[in-house]
């Protein structure tokens, strides 16, 4: 092990450069997933003739994929058919789609888990099906799902690196590089990543703990 | 107000209502009774269309829920109901809960809707209670909520599903008490409920269920006193035998 040679200034900035990256990526990607995840969630739950057979469809499939091959299809098979998205936007399609599949499920079966006297005694004041979903079953569901949805988010933010296999200049990426010139390099290094990775998901989740004591009633 | 002619409901196979024929008047209070599974909640919710009938005609305030086209929202403003579990939305305040669907629905102004709020609130006596949430309410508060929020729509008549059911025994009284200057200032109230005090109090008529049938329509006094069919016999033998 060699602290002194590996946690140099120029390796800590090289180490930043990617984490930077990685953070790009996961933040786009919890963005997009969650707003696409939530509608999905939400249409599924309504059982919309024809739309929500198909979603399911396609949530069951993602689901049931390593990530891996996602984001290794996103960036090999896809220019095939015409599109090309670059190493960047290959890992954050992969990511969101994926992530989306899982944050839909998430959001289903929170609105699921709402009491159906809460519908009962909404509709029954003449509530309409979208307004008793808006003011009654997606708050109390968005609640409980606060804790499910930040560890999806905190798995999203460490499946970045799988993005290591299509050469994304993320945390890992450079790491590697760093310590593939010197193996006395490896324990500090990766010390030094999984530090980067520890707090950044150890603040996520305090914050999720706030949240979700500021949401409670 | 409300007209059931040779109504039936089945759930799979399962015959749930039994041709019922009931005509109940503006202005009446009508409460059901009857052993549990005998139909009277299912008989109850379809009155604002919570669960569909399968064959017959349901005419309520002039409207045949069960007819294509019914528009059952325009239909439910003006049908009040209160539940066995209360179901105050846990999110939102006392004040919320009751002036969302008057907002929602009726399109009042916040401040319509809070005026309306504060008087039913203060109605059933709890209005140092209209910025709590749910939670930090007893049973019998949340009822008496609950029941404020319905009234808040102004309805022209109001279901009660087993009020008191889920509620402690010294709870049991407070509710029962609002319900019963409901009736007395002339409201339409269609109860199903196992308090007998109260039904022989209050009601105008006493329907009782079976197995999915009316087996027995009859003003309090006459129920109470001579049941004529057997199983109201039994049925009020078994329940005041205690």
């Amino acid at each position: 092990m060699n602290f002194q040679g590996a946690w140099t200034l120029g390796h800590i900035r090289f180490m930043l450069e990617g984490f930077a990256v990685t953070l790009q990526v996961a933040v786009i990607a919890i963005i997009l997933s969650f707003i696409l995840g939530t509608l999905i969630g939400v249409l599924r739950y309504t059982r919309l003739p024809i739309v929500s057979p198909i979603l399911a469809v396609i949530v069951e499939t993602l689901r049931n994929l390593p990530l891996l091959l996602i984001i290794m299809f996103v960036y090999l098979a896809l220019p095939e058919l015409g599109i090309r998205l670059g190493v960047f936007y290959s890992a954050v399609v992969g990511l969101t789609v994926f992530e989306m599949a899982m944050i839909s499920e998430i959001v289903r079966g929170g609105l699921m888990s709402v009491d159906k006297g809460q519908t009962e005694a909404a509709r029954a004041s003449g509530m309409t099906y979208t307004q008793t979903l808006w003011h009654i079953v997606l708050p109390q569901a968005l609640v409980k799902m606060i804790p499910p949805t930040v560890s999806q988010f905190i798995s999203l933010l460490k499946d970045t690196s799988l993005a290591v296999a299509i050469a994304l200049p993320e945390l890992m990426h450079n790491s590697q590089i760093i310590y593939n010139g010197n193996p006395s390099y490896i324990n500090p290094i990766l010390l030094l990543a999984a530090l980067f990775y520890f707090v950044t998901n150890f603040l996520l989740s305090q914050v999720a703990l706030l949240l979700e004591r500021r949401l409670r009633y | 107000m409300i007209t059931f002619e040779k109504v039936n409901k089945y759930f799979g196979t399962f015959h749930v209502l039994k041709n019922i024929n009931l005509h109940i008047e503006t202005g009446e209070v009508v409460v059901i009774i009857g052993p549990s599974g005998s139909g009277k909640s299912t008989l109850l919710r379809t009155i604002n269309g919570l669960e569909t009938i399968t064959s017959g005609k349901l005419i309520v305030d002039g409207v045949q829920v069960n007819a294509k086209g019914t528009d059952l929202n325009k239909l439910r403003r003006n049908i009040g109901m209160v539940f066995q579990h209360f179901n105050l939305y846990p999110h939102k305040t006392v004040l919320e809960n009751i002036i969302l669907a008057p907002m929602k629905v009726l399109g009042l102004s916040r401040q319509e809707a809070e005026k309306i709020a504060r008087e039913y609130l203060e109605k059933v006596g709890i209005l140092e209670k209209i910025n709590a949430y749910p939670s930090q309410l007893s049973g019998g508060q949340q009822q008496r909520v609950a029941i404020a929020r319905g009234l808040a729509m102004r309805p022209k008549a109001m279901l009660f599903d087993e009020p008191t059911s889920a509620l402690d025994p010294e709870m049991i009284g407070e509710v029962l008490d609002v319900m019963k200057t409901l009736a007395r200032e002339g409201m339409t109230m269609v109860v199903v409920t196992h308090e007998m005090g109260f039904a022989r109090e209050v009601a105008d008529r006493i329907i009782f269920m079976d197995q999915g049938e009316i087996i027995e329509e009859s003003t309090p006094d006459v129920f109470f006193k001579n049941p004529r069919e057997e199983r109201a016999q039994m049925f009020l033998k078994r329940i005041l035998s205690h």
